[in-house]
């Protein structure tokens, strides 16, 4: 009788969700494009099969994954520290806190604007500062083996402050007299923290971790305006290229097709990344750190 | 009494009030037209339209979604439009490379029956391009636009005419420690580098794609562009940052004064000539250079209005069209904002060629005009040339291979749609 109650919710989850997806999943299996007059038409799996052989996917593919490591790995250990520090009571720590959060209220494509031009080679004042110290240009953004990395850093700066604000509410739920006893009975303050701080904060850990996979992952907005996917295609993702297909080359087909792949892929990632945390975290007292 | 008096004349009011409504609403049938232009020409044409709001009053008004700055969003917030199947506009400003994508997808209404020889005379020649898919006419255009070629009149005579000119006559300024840079272009992995290929290529000789669908991209010119582009990178005429440079951050190297010579759109000249530029008045403009065999190219990148197929007044969206294209918009548009006219009488207009000194330049550049190719897979076909030429520029490939890749890229592309043996 209970269960009654969930109808509505599920109602609305599946028309937003589920249909979507299934809607995808059908049109993978078209032929839709100026080529068909945006007609489907159902072609056998081909799409399924360009995928495949399609070097373009598996390497947006790389780079998405390498994207999504990278900055989601450097966030979680920026933003555990930063909310270990924000944790503390500090005199007017209310201000430390809104301060931090700043780069996460600003709106993706103005900040990836602003990184563009902090980048920018001879005009930004990163490569003005190697110039005054006798260094040579770093040319970041045009760079095929850097560019990645100064979408990376922006991307870090951007959402750290997100996972930072999770893990500080975790913080918050730990009761302080758990570290007190903890104190009492000769715990060192490295013990107490992986003794009780990661065990405790796991869920949130969890819960930074998987939202943050899943939006590097789908990572769009930052990239279509820094680099635009270039140069020379090193930093163009999944997202950007499933939208070219759809936006610009109107092939529908194949779009969905590449959007529903990395959807799979995401799941997968996501669920590997829960399992392996939860394992982790489980067995710290055997590791005895 | 008072009392009964108040109420008789407040169901008096009311009454012709009501009455009123109901006469004006029956009678004079007020049509809408909904115009998605990119938000920069939203602003320009805005004084027009209330001009022509206000001279149809009751009858036809005009109504402007202001879209974003960028060309491709704009094309992105149209396309999902349409996708809907009933599309909320009449009229779109759309740039001259999305015609045959649009007009292939069955979007656009052809406009030949309202457009008669006699107006298509009146269009520079270089504006008449640009406007046909498949014989048949869809789009009429505002703007003109199409790449020049920048050049320091305080540091040269004339302009270099020929690649080994620009190399020679660039290197000569830097070492002279004139200028930081000697050439400026586009070279970001995006349509603006395929504008700077076009020029080249069909300056060097080659082409890109012909008329009868032959790619020419691992043709000797194709590599040649490649190879003098990449040339200039090694030589520090172009920074190496040019591999992220779209126009603003060109036109920023310019104005600055750190470079001598610059590719870019008319616009930059009107930006040129503000108060915070380090090269006021002391810039000419002119076509791209070219070798003996080719000719000086403008890639054309113009905006015209088209008419979508699900709009229900047609008659009334051409006749805004043919109000905001007029001689007089235009003329405005040119004085105000500097937007390249369309109509061929006004390179000729006295007043116009008083105020503005870039006029006769602007024309001969109008004739040097050449379409990207005109097909519905451009952006395909641009997409690929954007990624090969990105390597080349970035030094991840080399020439030979990478051009050969373009080009059998592209006949897949174009054989998979049927319009490549």
């Amino acid at each position: 009788m209970n269960y009654l109650l969930l109808i509505p919710a599920t109602l609305l989850l599946l028309l937003v969700f589920g249909f979507p997806l299934i809607r995808y999943f059908w049109l993978s299996l078209h032929a839709s494009s100026v080529l068909t007059g945006l007609e489907p038409i159902y072609n056998n799996g081909a799409n399924w099969i360009r995928l495949i052989s399609d070097g373009r996917f598996w390497q947006d593919l790389y780079q998405t994954s390498r994207f999504a490591v990278f900055s989601v790995g450097i966030e979680m250990i920026l933003a555990l520290v930063i909310a270990l520090l924000l944790n503390n009571e500090w005199k007017s720590k209310q201000i430390y806190r809104s301060i931090t959060l700043l780069p996460w209220a600003l709106p993706t494509t103005i900040m990836a604007l602003s990184w563009r031009w902090i980048f920018n080679t001879p005009y930004g004042p990163i490569d003005q500062i190697l110039n005054l110290i006798g260094f040579n240009n770093l040319n970041i953004l045009s760079n095929p083996s850097l560019a990645w990395v100064g979408t990376v850093i922006a991307d870090v700066w951007k959402t750290t402050p997100f996972i930072a604000l999770i893990l500080l509410a975790g913080l918050q739920t730990i009761p302080v007299d758990l570290y007190e006893a903890f104190r009492l009975e000769g715990g060192s303050p490295k013990q107490s923290f992986l003794y009780i701080t990661l065990p405790l904060l796991k869920p949130y850990l969890l819960l930074g971790l998987i939202f943050r996979l899943a939006q590097a992952f789908g990572v769009f907005d930052l990239i279509q305006v820094m680099t635009g996917g270039g140069p020379a295609s090193s930093t163009e993702s999944l997202a950007i290229y499933s939208y070219l297909n759809a936006m610009r080359f109107l092939d529908f087909g194949y779009s969905s097709t590449i959007m529903l792949a990395s959807f799979m892929i995401l799941i997968f990632v996501c669920l590997s990344a829960y399992i392996v945390t939860i394992t982790i975290t489980n067995n710290f007292r055997r590791y005895k750190l | 009494m008072s009392k009964y008096r108040l109420y008789l004349l407040i169901s008096t009011i009311s009454i012709a009030i009501f009455g009123a409504r109901m006469v004006n609403g029956r009678d004079i049938k007020l049509t809408t037209i909904n115009i998605l232009m990119p938000a920069p020409f939203a602003d320009s044409t805005s004084k027009s339209i209330e001009r022509f709001n206000n001279t149809h009053k009751g009858n036809i008004k005009i109504k402007v979604t202001k879209g974003p700055r960028e060309t491709e969003s704009v094309s992105d917030l149209a396309i999902s439009n349409l996708l809907l199947g009933n599309s909320t506009y009449d009229i779109i400003l759309m740039d001259v490379t999305w015609l045959p994508k649009y007009a292939s997808a069955g979007w656009l209404m052809p406009l030949d029956s309202w457009f008669v020889r006699k107006d298509l005379k009146e269009l520079a020649p270089g504006a008449r391009l640009g406007n046909r898919f498949k014989n048949k006419l869809y789009r009429w255009p505002l703007v003109a636009d199409m790449g020049l070629l920048y050049w320091r009149k305080d540091l040269m005579s004339s302009p270099p005419k020929t690649p080994y000119e620009l190399i020679k006559l660039t290197e000569k300024l830097i070492s002279q420690g004139k200028v930081k840079y000697g050439y400026v272009w586009q070279g970001r992995q995006y349509e603006g580098l395929s504008c700077v290929f076009l020029e080249l290529i069909e300056g060097f000789g080659g082409k890109w794609l012909s008329k009868t669908n032959e790619v020419g991209l691992n043709n000797k010119e194709a590599k040649e562009v490649a190879s003098w582009l990449r040339d200039l990178i090694e030589r520090g005429i172009t920074p190496a940052s040019v591999t992220n440079f779209s126009e603003p951050e060109a036109l920023q190297a310019f104005k600055s004064g750190e470079a001598a010579l610059m590719r870019n759109w008319p616009y930059a000249y009107a930006e040129l000539q503000k108060e915070d530029s380090n090269v006021k008045n002391k810039i000419g403009i002119t076509t791209m250079i070219s070798k003996k065999g080719g000719e000086t190219t403008s890639t054309l990148g113009s905006w015209g209005f088209v008419v979508l197929k699900t709009s229900k007044h047609p008659d009334k969206a051409i006749k805004v069209i043919k109000f905001l294209t007029s001689e007089t918009s235009q003329r405005d548009l040119f004085i105000s904002y500097g937007y390249t006219p369309t109509k061929a009488s006004l390179y000729k207009d006295k007043n116009l060629l008083e105020t503005s000194p870039i006029l006769p330049e602007l024309a001969r550049a109008l004739e040097a005009t050449k379409p990207r190719p005109e097909t519905p897979f451009y952006a395909q076909l641009s997409d690929i040339l954007q990624r090969e030429l990105s390597s080349i520029l970035t030094g991840q490939n080399n020439v030979e291979d990478a051009m050969n890749n373009a080009h059998s890229k592209t006949v897949k592309i174009l054989r998979s749609s049927g319009a490549y043996r």
